[in-house]
């Protein structure tokens, strides 16, 4: 699939790469499909219609980059890049299997278009303020993006980068939370006092916004107005853990569970039945 | 003639080289400027100061994505802030995806962290980065060797994390003696009775204890392992052969650093006694830096007596 510009095309796209995640993690019998749904109409609004890359030369020096901070979302990321080219979706087949390139947390030495190794949580935005920091020293034109849990922003690191950011005024840093309420345990609002998200992101000196994260329209402008800021920009994303599975959202079983061969028939359905190669 | 206050002037000193003549060396602290006595990078090179505060997971992270991008950065501050606070940044997002950071770890040892006490000493951290797979690992034995080290590490691609004292090592090389990465160093051959293995900042010890030995008539071959990793198992071996018996002398823990490295060699190819002089997995105490080594179990004497021990044993 190509670059697309409309919202309607990068709804297709989303289920498409919804369909995907929910194969790969069914086939593998393993991984986290609640958590990549969420991200996934960010993740495709991304990959589709905001990063400047370039799928046949993944490590060009002046590409946009992309950090899944918070990892185990993978499966949607490896959706977004075999769709976008990087990959023949027939590696999904290996995903979480000895060989494959298609590793449990994203590995940037064996996948194609990983920017970043990330899966243990709080890490991304640091290497994204390297990368940031890098851009500028450099003079090079790229925006780093990193996509951050709710839940992973507990992690005291996230608030020494988010600091670090606002030092070296990355404006060319761009961070999404995806603010899906829930983590690996239980709600956010149960498991720590992070709430309310925001404020501590201004507190910081971050360009901030919320938006509806499955609203592709506020998604594009959101990120208009983050390469606008003066300052490191912040997107808190309201989303639905398992979002476009009726039986799965915000159950937050979901959050590593493997559907069975009739939950992958109800998604075939409502996503479309898209391909699966 | 070059002349340094320490290892830590020396490495600085390396570093403004290297980066008068390659943009891509930066360095990233965790206020640690003064303490890796580097203001004068700062100075000279303002744009390649990376200074991300108190946050040592975040130098290291920050490090990985400088790294991810072509850049060449070297984190330095205290070992232990490095090797055990930002150890998941270091194992995870640098040698993990084989990216080009460089770690210097000062107040290495006992001797190197001497009156701050325990929280300022760090004698695990060799033995912890031994531990991740795909990171040299290299504790050379003075200020002119650091100075050459970290040249030598700057010259090739991947993660190294080099060890760094405090300003009171013992200068034991001439300043134009080489440093081969990844080779130990024979410094006194008088013969084959037993082997004598040091590493870092206590290599003048062993030299005093090869020399008291053979006032002894007990012929030492002293050997100074500077690179932990990859271990020089051939030439190690081969003294092992030739000795029969050895000992190794780190200012470390006695688990995870030299001694560990010399007894795999040994295991593998040539088992023989071995003796280990070093911390003897006990939290040390405030002192005079001297004085922690010779208290903790690192005392000319102690070397002494180790290897008239592992000579008994001999087969």
């Amino acid at each position: 699939m190509a670059e697309v510009a409309n919202p309607a095309e990068l709804q297709k796209i989303a289920d498409q790469l919804r369909l995907d995640v929910v194969k790969m993690v069914h086939d593998a019998k393993d991984g986290h499909p609640g958590p990549a749904l969420s991200i996934a109409d960010i993740v495709a609004t991304l990959y589709f219609k905001e990063l400047n890359i370039d799928p046949q030369n993944p490590y060009w020096e002046d590409r946009d980059r992309f950090i899944l901070s918070k990892g185990h979302a993978c499966t949607v990321l490896y959706a977004a890049l075999a769709r976008r080219g990087y990959f023949p979706a027939a590696e999904f087949a290996g995903l979480r299997s000895l060989g494959s390139i298609l590793q449990g947390h994203p590995c940037m030495k064996k996948t194609p278009g990983v920017d970043a190794t990330s899966g243990s949580l709080g890490n991304g935005l640091s290497i994204g303020v390297g990368m940031a920091i890098a851009a500028k020293y450099r003079q090079k034109p790229y925006y780093t993006y990193v996509m951050l849990g709710d839940g992973e922003i507990q992690e005291g690191i996230v608030w020494e980068a988010a600091m670090c950011a606002k030092k070296y005024r990355l404006d060319n840093l761009i961070a999404f939370v995806d603010n899906n309420g829930w983590q690996s345990g239980d709600s956010v609002e149960n498991v720590s006092g992070l709430l309310p998200i925001l404020p501590k992101w201004e507190a910081f000196g971050w360009h901030c916004q919320s938006i509806d994260g499955h609203d592709f329209a506020q998604i594009i402008e959101a990120v208009a107005n983050a390469k606008q800021a003066a300052a490191p920009a912040v997107i808190v994303a309201k989303t639905v853990k398992g979002k476009g599975l009726a039986f799965m959202e915000n159950d937050n079983s979901w959050h590593k569970r493997v559907p069975d061969d009739s939950q992958l028939a109800v998604a075939r359905k409502v996503l479309g039945g898209g391909a699966d190669e | 003639m070059s002349s340094y206050k320490g290892t830590r002037e020396a490495f600085t000193q390396a570093l403004l080289a290297l980066a008068a003549s390659d943009d891509r060396f930066l360095l990233v602290s965790p206020d640690s400027l003064k303490a890796m006595r580097a203001t004068s990078f700062a100075e000279r090179f303002p744009d390649r100061y990376i200074e991300v505060g108190i946050a040592e997971q975040n130098a290291v992270a920050v490090a990985a994505g400088l790294a991810a991008s072509g850049l060449i950065p070297f984190v330095a501050t205290y070992a232990g802030f490095i090797t055990m606070r930002a150890c998941e940044q270091l194992r995870t997002f640098v040698a993990y995806p084989q990216l080009n950071v460089k770690f210097i770890g000062i107040n290495g040892g006992i001797f190197g962290g001497e009156r701050e006490g325990v929280t300022h000493q760090f004698f695990e951290d060799l033995g912890i980065v031994r531990s991740i797979p795909g990171i040299t690992v290299v504790a050379p034995a003075d200020e002119h060797q650091v100075y050459q080290a970290v040249k030598a590490i700057a010259a090739i691609d991947g993660p190294v994390y080099l060890r760094a004292g405090n300003g009171r090592e013992h200068v034991v090389y001439d300043e134009n003696a080489p440093f081969e990465l990844g080779k130990i160093r024979v410094l006194r051959e008088y013969g084959s009775d037993v082997a004598l293995f040091a590493s870092g900042f206590v290599l003048n010890r062993a030299l005093e204890a090869a020399e008291t030995l053979n006032r002894q008539g007990i012929k030492a071959t002293l050997a100074d392992v500077h690179t932990l990793k990859p271990i020089d198992s051939e030439a190690i071996a081969a003294i092992l052969q030739r000795c029969g018996a050895a000992v190794a002398v780190e200012d470390h823990n006695v688990i995870g650093g030299l001694a560990d490295a010399v007894a795999m060699v040994s295991t593998e190819y040539c088992p023989v006694p071995i003796g280990r002089v070093g911390l003897q997995d006990v939290f040390p105490g405030s002192g005079a830096a001297e004085d922690v080594l010779d208290h903790y179990g690192l005392s000319v004497g102690d070397i002494v007596n180790a290897a008239l021990r592992v000579m008994k044993k001999k087969k």
